[in-house]
């Protein structure tokens, strides 16, 4: 009777998130599966909208570009915050000043962000070329001959400061002792960070990198507001083709399918990360 | 009697919040929202066309119904992205601006917009199409039926130009032709000053290429822009004035037309060809440049490319003869006279056209002018459904020889691949 009791307790405690996860996440991906199975006029069409996307070389294109902005900014945005945070976690005067101004941009608005750095970055009009020309500097067009890079570069920068906060939480955790034995052999601080700094931060690192991982391979809104995808296709993110699918082209089941095969690449490489963090641990 | 203690309290008030939250859920979402939806009227509008004039028409006309109004104003990319949601879900507005000519028609024909022809026939007061030019009523038009009533008339191909950068650099004439204009865009390329702009977005490119009498589409026979020693020489002129004569900065890719405008604002660019609707933004921003605007270039001959956006009714809209009501008083010969005097912009009804202070004014003359020249649409490529698409796969291969100087033989040739394969 107790057990019953503490059982029906449980499924009442449950079932708001039961129902949350199943009527926001579950639902619409079953929705989505049964669209990626028609083509653009409605017609049963099996998995060839699926099929088609390992021959679309728009989709091939946007989903090589999408790994190399992940990957760039994976890397940049996982050095910078860790430098900023082993640079923030020593007694500096005005550190927490730091710290917060730091966290600015990744709690800004994105559109905000891509509009900000769209006109700075403008060649013509934009502020960054008028500094440049005011220190004797020849001006930048970036936007036009590194469009990818520049978008990770605004990327890591809106990011930094909390990917940073994650490696200063992760920093605290280790117990200064270790430093100080490491201090009495001899190590210095190099010796320091790549013997004890960086092996202990290894699951932040694993935290870190999955969810930079997801939301870079999910990205959208920044190439769709700075660039518009360009020129030509150079930013067209995974993401944007995948709207300009739905939306332009007015093909719902073909980028039903898209999506779905994003959802499948990121679990896999989640729980590719999540296996080496293990191994790390271990 | 049963005790009650705190866990017991608890466990109904979570079985009391998870059945309101299901049952909330369950319940139709209509009936309750119905009758505050009944007296909201909605309407999609472009950013930028946002004009005192067309307010006032909606307010007096909320006022006269009785009605909520709820006028959303977007930039084109947003406004068509929220109406093809809009479409699928079957929640639509009760009237929209067409970005184009021809949008109503891909619309209409997939059963998402009204046909306005038997709206019109009942209205002989409003003029439609006796008073309207042909060539904005033509492009609308499928098979005999009408899917959006024309609100704008312009033309992209006028000549913008700096009275005071040209005169310094000794050209008191603007350019007529495409020698002329370049020869004008050296002379006045100084310093941090281009002798022009060209514009990001592609289809800015359809004067230049009309000018050598190449027509974007022949949906028909899955043809694009061709003749093709045309295309090549428009499109390789235009990277000329680029990388060879560096008399235009290379353009940014957004979503955004108006930096040539922009250029033009902040007197970093003598010329640059657009259309009417970027008069406005440099008289009101730039008002001490002296601004003169001439009729299109000619290449192998004069031409400009229609533009102008329309006014369509969703078909799944609350009360469309509501909606009728509210387009016969926006594309009133009273209310685009206002919205000219406004805004400068340029009207699609023969009597706006011979109205004494439309005739009087110099710049809508020369919009005029433009008008005459305008090349004609291929109504087959809306028609098709893919008008989208091939314009997206026109402006990857237009950035990519633009901006990214790509050659222009092959870029065009991938175009004409791409698309015909797209249709």
């Amino acid at each position: 009777m107790i057990r019953r009791r503490q059982a029906l307790t449980a499924w009442l405690f449950l079932t708001p998130a039961v129902l949350f996860f199943v009527l926001l996440f579950f639902l619409p991906i079953g929705n989505q599966l049964m669209t990626g199975l028609y083509d653009a006029d409605g017609v049963f069409a099996g998995l060839s909208n699926f099929s088609r996307a390992f021959r679309d070389p728009e989709v091939l294109h946007s989903f090589l570009i999408t790994l190399a902005y992940a990957a760039g900014t994976l890397v940049v945005g996982t050095a910078v915050g860790l430098g900023l945070a082993v640079i923030l976690n020593q007694s500096l005067r005005g550190r927490t000043l730091f710290r917060s101004v730091l966290l600015i941009p990744y709690l800004t608005s994105v559109s905000i962000i891509g509009l900000l750095w769209r006109n700075i970055l403008d060649p013509q009009v934009g502020i960054l070329n008028r500094l440049l020309e005011a220190v004797g500097l020849p001006g930048q067009t970036w936007l036009s001959t590194h469009p990818l890079a520049t978008i990770v570069g605004i990327t890591v920068w809106s990011g930094a400061g909390y990917t940073m906060v994650l490696f200063l939480a992760g920093l605290q955790g280790i117990p200064g002792l270790y430093y100080e034995a490491a201090r009495i052999d001899g190590a210095g601080p190099w010796r320091r960070f790549f013997a004890i700094t960086l092996p202990l931060l290894a699951p932040t690192t694993v935290f870190v990198s999955i969810i930079g991982l997801i939301g870079t391979l999910q990205q959208f809104a920044l190439p769709y507001i700075v660039t518009g995808g360009g020129p030509g296709n150079a930013t067209s993110l995974y993401a944007h083709r995948l709207f300009i699918v739905a939306f332009n082209d007015n093909d719902f089941g073909y980028a039903s399918a898209l999506s779905l095969l994003l959802l499948i690449v990121v679990l896999i490489l989640s729980l590719v990360q999540l296996r080496i963090g293990d191994r790390a641990d271990a | 009697m049963p005790s009650y203690n705190r866990r017991s309290f608890l466990r109904l008030g979570l079985g009391v919040t998870v059945l309101g939250a299901v049952g909330a859920g369950c319940a139709p979402a209509k009936p309750a929202s119905k009758k505050e939806d009944s007296r909201t009227f909605t309407i999609y509008w472009n950013a930028g066309h946002g004009y005192q004039a067309y307010k006032q028409v909606i307010d007096q006309f909320g006022k006269d119904h009785d009605l909520q109004m709820n006028w959303q104003k977007f930039q084109w990319p947003d406004l068509t992205t929220k109406l093809t949601a809009d479409f699928r879900s079957g929640n639509v507005p009760d009237l929209v601006e067409e970005v184009s000519a021809g949008t109503g028609t891909q619309y209409g024909l997939a059963g998402n917009v009204l046909a306005l022809d038997e709206f019109a026939a009942a209205d002989k007061e409003f003029g439609f199409p006796g008073d309207f030019l042909d060539q904005a009523v033509v492009a609308r038009q499928y098979e005999g039926k009408t899917y959006s009533i024309p609100l704008h008339l312009t033309a992209n191909g006028l000549l913008f130009y700096n009275k005071q950068l040209l005169s310094a650099a000794g050209s008191d004439q603007p350019p007529s032709t495409w020698d002329e204009f370049l020869e004008v865009a050296k002379a006045t390329t100084k310093d941090k000053v281009s002798g022009c702009a060209l514009n990001s977005d592609p289809s800015y490119a359809a004067p230049y290429y009309n000018q050598q009498k190449v027509d974007f589409s022949g949906a028909g026979a899955k043809q694009f822009m061709l003749p093709a020693d045309g295309a090549l020489k428009t499109l390789q002129w235009m990277q000329d004035l680029i990388y060879t004569h560096k008399v235009s900065p290379a353009p940014v890719a957004t979503t955004d037309y108006s930096g040539p405008q922009k250029l033009f604002s902040a007197k970093r660019a003598a010329m640059f060809v657009s259309g009417p609707w970027d008069i406005g933004p440099i008289r009101q921003g730039s008002p001490d440049i002296e601004l003169g605007l001439a009729v299109p270039l000619t290449g192998a001959v004069q031409s400009a490319a229609m533009a102008g956006s329309g006014l369509m009714i969703p078909a799944k809209a609350k009360d469309p003869k509501l909606s009728w009501e509210l387009i016969t008083k926006l594309a009133a010969v009273k209310t685009e006279l206002a919205a000219t005097k406004e805004a400068g912009m340029s009207m699609p009804r023969k009597s706006w056209a011979a109205d004494p202070a439309v005739a009087a004014d110099p710049n809508l003359a020369t919009i005029a002018k433009a008008l005459a020249v305008v090349a004609k649409q291929d109504v087959a490529l809306s028609a098709s459904g893919k008008a989208a698409q091939v314009n997206e796969l026109w402006k990857k291969a237009y950035q990519q020889m633009i901006i990214q100087h790509a050659p222009v033989g092959p870029a065009l040739d991938d175009f004409r691949k791409q698309a015909g394969a797209a249709l």
